[in-house]
């Protein structure tokens, strides 16, 4: 079993991250750290540059927590990519960070939080930025 | 594996080789693109073995076909040139005799000079082909060429053109081009639909106003006519 | 002093208000498009023109000066933050200025290249103004073969000059020049190539051919071979440079400067060679040659200068001859013919405030790009977060609605879709583009000149050979046809003497 984090660079993430590792430890579980984005634009705040997963897996070797990082862009949402994940491998846990949506904003953006929430075949974790 | 883009860059628009440009001996050496530098730390990430590599990542050589195959559409071109050469020789022999004193040329031998051009460079271009000459396909900032011809999407994209071409005089440009904007963006893999009607809507009203009011230009109103 | 003057005269138009707004209105559209990846600045002028049917004709024009000066500018941004140059003039500027951005010193490149940029396309437009009105008083005294003559070295320029392929340019040449001949001939009033549709009786409309080979077949090229896959931009503050700095790049402004506009000037010189003798030449001068190729600030300096100088070369052919040296000026040309002004020689003397107008506002806009980009530099490169079935979907739709606006005929659509078809075609089979559109705005002239020239020697062919300049321009032009042969036979046997020797 694995506990899978969806990972954006930012404090949102870092938080997720963290809690995820948390849990990792608690069920004595690899974390499997998922950055993903459709990819699309030619600049996407979402998508971790080499240098901060490097990091990441830096912090996780530290934290002697198992672990593999993957980074996907295959024209795909966030959403998509991490319920297919959830569903095909053997995942225990889902860990996402969530925000404050205006109705309108959900409205046009959708809402990669709550499809996942509802979509994914485990228990979701849903964590707030402090 | 991890499972990661190559983002070193990507190779750009191949400079014109020495000997291309007429100024061979002026070209300096460019140094290497940073293709592949980094080093995949993919050690430190082992993933589960059972995951398919999953991603579509580009091969690193981009840009760089293999030139073994020949490329034989190209037959097709040849085809096309020469039979827009023999319908352009043909329309001209249609053409009266129209010459003048003022006009001792007529409107003849052009069409008919360009026919017979066409059908000789339909020619040399097949033999071109035949010896193994190809056209490099353009390249640009935008354009993966490591990957083949996506049909789907372009037959999705004619299909949103024509859809408007067919509908404009009849809806009017605010709903078909609306149709058009939502069609490109969902043939092109975007898949937030509500999102894009907005934006299609939000852009078919402001270009619609703009050409109305701001440049005296109407673009047709068709069934929502009175109403906008 | 005349055409100061009148390019005093020119000032005034430009600085109204409104018309100031117009230059702020084309200098960012041309930068942001210049930024976002896939879209050239022929491709925007192309979309624009449709907007510009209510406008002044002196206003489109400022319009269209902005947009040609913004898309360098904006180009060079892209260039140096993403490495991916749009086109082959700016391939240098990628290489060396990325390198410099992912050394730390992105702020430095950005800032040398705006700044070179300035001065560049400044000096370049004040060449322009001293080197066109005498290239007209020239071109006035030209009669009908000449113009011919000079016709076809044009055509023969941009297809077996530029380009890799001889025969795909001339393949591209020749169905430009079919697209020109649809419609009613003009001196006999005969339909040629209209099949009975009454549709095309007036020809084919330049603006749909522009903007269906520009736009529809590019964004259905792109299309078909959209990347998906995000590229790392390196972050950027604010442009600035230091001391040391200017002191390494005034020189190679100037320099390039100096290399650029000659070669803009000439009917198949481009930007690509200057950027490439520039780079060359500053690599051998500096004193840092050890910095070149790990981001030396002369190695962007010198190729954006060169690159600007061209840029403004190019509008010498094109305002004082009517000649078309790249993509961009083509389709301002087919502008002009939109506004009903027959480019030529004459053009300074018809039209003179609005060529004027249009060199002043050259002047303003890129001052304009100056205050914009420096401190903006940042902001632009936030463009490149839209996504690009949005771009693509844009421009699509942008495409349609200005084919359309052009005779509200929904029959310019299916034109349109015709020949973004053949766009694509090309952009596949490696058919070059530019012939295809030299083809479509010269074809019709050049026959004009043709017959006119054949008129006056009763149909005789000796009538196409006119004074010292026709024979002079054929000579040009049968060496470069024959250059291929002349390199096999002559000069490689020769080089071989002199190496063996």
């Amino acid at each position: 079993m694995t506990v899978l984090v969806g990972y954006v660079p930012s404090p949102l993430g870092e938080v997720a991250l963290a809690a995820a590792v948390e849990q990792a430890r608690f069920r004595d579980e690899p974390v499997l750290v998922v950055n993903t984005s459709r990819g699309d634009a030619y600049v996407d705040p979402r998508l971790a540059p080499e240098a901060d997963l490097d990091r990441v897996v830096r912090e996780l070797t530290a934290a002697g927590v198992p672990h593999s990082v993957r980074q996907l862009i295959r024209g795909r949402d966030a959403a998509e990519e991490i319920v297919e994940i959830a569903e095909t491998e053997d995942v225990s846990l889902v860990v996402i960070g969530i925000r404050h949506r205006s109705p309108v904003g959900k409205l046009i953006m959708g809402s990669t939080a709550q499809q996942v929430l509802l979509d994914a075949p485990c228990p979701v974790l849903a964590v707030k930025a402090r | 594996m991890t499972t990661r883009p190559d983002r070193g860059g990507d190779p750009p628009p191949r400079p014109a080789a020495p000997g291309e440009t007429g100024a061979a001996g002026a070209v300096p050496s460019i140094p290497e693109q940073p293709t592949a530098e980094r080093p995949q730390p993919a050690a430190a990430r082992p993933a589960p073995a059972d995951v398919a590599p999953a991603v579509v990542t580009d091969d690193p050589a981009d840009g760089e076909r293999p030139a073994t195959r020949p490329d034989r559409a190209q037959y097709g071109v040849c085809a096309f040139l020469a039979l827009v050469g023999a319908l352009v020789i043909v329309d001209a022999t249609r053409i009266g005799h129209a010459v003048s004193s003022a006009d001792p040329v007529g409107p003849k031998p052009v069409p008919i000079l360009l026919g017979v051009l066409l059908l000789v460079i339909a020619a040399i271009y097949a033999v071109d082909v035949a010896r193994g000459g190809t056209g490099e396909p353009e390249a640009g900032e935008d354009v993966d060429l490591s990957s083949p011809i996506d049909w789907r999407t372009l037959l999705l994209l004619i299909g949103a053109f024509l859809v408007n071409a067919v509908l404009i005089d009849r809806l009017g440009w605010v709903i078909s081009g609306s149709l058009l904007f939502w069609g490109c963006a969902f043939a092109l893999g975007n898949r937030h639909h509500v999102r894009n009607l907005l934006i299609a809507v939000a852009l078919s009203l402001i270009t619609f106003y703009t050409f109305a009011i701001g440049l005296g230009v109407n673009l047709p109103a068709g069934v929502l006519q009175g109403i906008l | 002093m005349d055409n100061l003057a009148s390019l005093l005269d020119g000032f005034a138009t430009v600085v109204t208000p409104m018309n100031l707004l117009i230059a702020l209105l084309g200098v960012t559209i041309g930068t942001a498009v210049g930024v976002l990846p896939g879209i050239g600045p022929a491709m925007t002028v192309a979309l624009l023109l449709p907007v510009t049917y209510g406008m002044e004709p002196a206003q489109a024009f400022i319009m269209f000066a902005g947009i040609f000066y913004g898309g360098m500018y904006g180009g060079s941004t892209t260039s140096i933050l993403l490495n991916t140059p749009g086109e082959s003039s700016s391939v240098i500027t990628a290489i060396e200025g990325n390198r410099m951005a992912r050394a730390g010193r992105a702020a430095q490149a950005l800032a040398t290249a705006a700044i070179g940029s300035f001065i560049a396309g400044t000096i370049g437009t004040l060449l322009l103004v001293l080197v066109a009105p005498p290239v007209v008083a020239f071109a006035v005294s030209l009669g009908a073969p000449d113009y011919f003559a000079l016709m076809l070295l044009s055509f023969v320029a941009v297809t077996a000059v530029l380009g890799a392929s001889r025969v795909r340019g001339f393949a591209s040449l020749l169905i430009g020049l079919v697209i020109g001949i649809v419609g009613i001939d003009a001196v006999s009033g005969q339909q040629r190539l209209t099949f009975g549709v009454p549709l095309l009786a007036d020809g084919i409309d330049v603006v749909v051919v522009a903007v269906g080979i520009f736009a529809v077949g590019e964004a259905l090229w792109i299309a078909a071979h959209l990347r998906r896959r995000a590229a790392e931009v390196i972050g950027v503050g604010r442009p600035w440079m230091g001391r040391q700095d200017w002191k390494r790049s005034w020189k190679p402004w100037l320099r390039g400067t100096a290399y650029g506009f000659p070669f803009g000037a000439l009917p198949a010189g481009g930007a690509e060679i200057p950027t490439f003798l520039s780079y060359a030449t500053e690599k051998k001068l500096s004193k840092h040659p050890e910095e070149f190729g790990r981001g030396a600030i002369e190695g962007v300096a010198g190729p954006e200068a060169a690159n600007n100088a061209s840029a403004a070369g190019t509008l010498v052919p094109m305002l004082a001859i009517g000649l078309p040296t790249n993509a961009t000026a083509a389709v301002m040309l087919a502008a002009f013919q939109q506004y009903g002004i027959q480019p030529g020689p004459l053009l300074f003397e018809r039209e003179s405030a609005l060529v004027w107008t249009l060199i002043a506002s050259l002047f303003v806009g890129n001052l304009l790009l100056l205050v914009l980009n420096l401190p903006l530099a940042p902001a632009w490169a936030r463009l490149l977060r839209i996504p690009r079935p949005y771009l693509y979907a844009g421009i699509l739709f942008f495409a349609s609605m200005g084919a359309y606006a052009v005779n509200a005929q929904p029959f310019d659509l299916f034109l349109l879709l015709t020949l973004g078809l053949i766009g694509f075609g090309m952009r596949r089979f490696g058919l070059p583009i530019l012939p295809l559109i030299v083809g479509v705005i010269l074809g019709p002239r050049a026959e004009l000149q043709g017959r006119r020239a054949l008129q006056l020697s009763g149909g005789e062919l000796h009538g196409l050979v006119g004074g010292w300049v026709s024979w002079l321009i054929y000579a040009v032009i049968a060496v470069v046809l024959l250059w291929p042969l002349l390199g096999r036979f002559v000069v490689r046997p020769l080089r071989g003497r002199l190496v063996t020797g």
